[in-house]
């Protein structure tokens, strides 16, 4: 019984593991706090599986934990580090359609979010995500109009940092 | 935003841009420990309390009993002391149940204030006892020491009696900073980053 939960858990995770890389990628800078996360981040996912009864999809239960994870349980303090590091730069830009004024602009939205506080970051995540506000009301557990200002007061933020 | 939206399109594209783990590789991550801060509350809190009330079990000195005997309600009160203490590892492991991932981001934060309030109140609590205990301790031995051949001015020995106490307080407050100030500090970062959001 157990055996068959951690495979089932292993594969679930392995197919969905790229929603845990982009939380790393948004709340570390440098490959080794990525990997720090991702290892707590899993850890926190399977601690949790038993009480994932399936009634919503993996991905939508893998949020909260990962979210709350990255927000709160999770502290070291190469991940304050807020600059992106020029070896890290190749890993943030797909590499099919090259553009390199592209490239530059998000490599420089990476850089903006990186300064935003965690919860910012989270709400910065669910967006990117396609998530509906009532959604991200949820998980954080405030207000859907809570949720709205806060995003819009984000975007303004962003706006600023990337428009001085 | 056009920038966030630029940056949308780009994340909803790059499917599969990180290297990917294999299952034998996730196999390995979910067997290691956690390093959840609650949890190290919890068994620093069961350790000291074994240890300190380990080492009092092996020390069999005179002087102490003839303390006891001396001063009867200190007994009772040291008896009132092991319940708050056992009070507070209960509240510690109810801590670190309550605190859980699947919570609300809000929540969760409310959590993890309340725990670092609870260390703060068991560090108040020892420091005080400790201050409690150590008034009668230097009380008796100022009394021992001192006989009426050498007797000191009353102003003085109050004045001394309160500068023990709080020397005392103070290294009691001290090794508990040692102990669990690390943790706190880890705690009251998160802590003060999330405040300032107002959740």
């Amino acid at each position: 019984m157990n055996e068959s939960l951690e495979q089932l858990f292993v594969k679930q995770l392995k197919d969905n593991q790229n929603i845990i890389h982009k939380i790393c990628r948004l709340y570390t800078s440098g490959e080794d706090a990525h990997k720090d996360l991702f290892q707590e981040i899993t850890l926190q996912l399977w601690k949790a599986f038993p009480k994932f009864r399936g009634e919503s999809k993996f991905s939508t239960w893998a949020y909260r934990v990962a979210l709350n994870t990255a927000i709160t349980l999770y502290r070291k303090s190469t991940r304050s580090i807020s600059t992106v590091d020029y070896e890290s730069k190749s890993y943030f830009i797909s590499q099919e359609d090259y553009n390199t004024e592209e490239e530059e602009q998000l490599l420089l939205i990476y850089k903006a979010i990186h300064l935003l506080n965690d919860i910012e970051k989270a709400l910065v995540f669910m967006y990117l995500e396609d998530k509906c506000y009532t959604e991200i009301a949820e998980t954080l557990g405030i207000s859907e109009v809570n949720t709205r200002v806060k995003m819009n007061r984000i975007k303004g933020k962003l706006k600023k940092i990337l428009n001085p | 935003m056009k920038e966030l939206d630029l940056l949308k399109k780009d994340w909803q594209k790059d499917t599969n841009f990180f290297e990917q783990l294999s299952e034998s590789a996730i196999y390995k991550m979910i067997h290691k420990k956690s390093s959840s801060l609650v949890k190290w509350i919890l068994i620093i809190s069961l350790i000291e309390f074994v240890v300190l009330n380990g080492i009092s079990l092996f020390i069999n000195d005179e002087n102490i009993d003839d303390f006891l005997i001396k001063h009867p309600y200190l007994d009772l009160i040291n008896y009132v002391n092991y319940i708050v203490v056992i009070s507070f590892i209960i509240v510690f492991y109810k801590k670190y149940r309550a605190i859980t991932v699947l919570d609300s981001s809000k929540n969760l934060i409310q959590q993890i204030k309340a725990t670092r309030q609870v260390v703060n109140y068991y560090i108040l609590w020892n420091v005080l006892i400790g201050g409690f205990f150590g008034v009668f301790g230097i009380i008796d031995g100022f009394n021992n020491s001192f006989t009426k051949n050498n007797a000191v001015n009353t102003n003085i020995k109050y004045i001394l009696i309160i500068i023990f106490v709080l020397l005392i307080m103070g290294i009691i407050w001290g090794f508990y900073k040692l102990l669990y100030g690390g943790l706190l500090n880890k705690l009251n970062k998160n802590y003060k980053e999330l405040m300032k959001i107002d959740l």
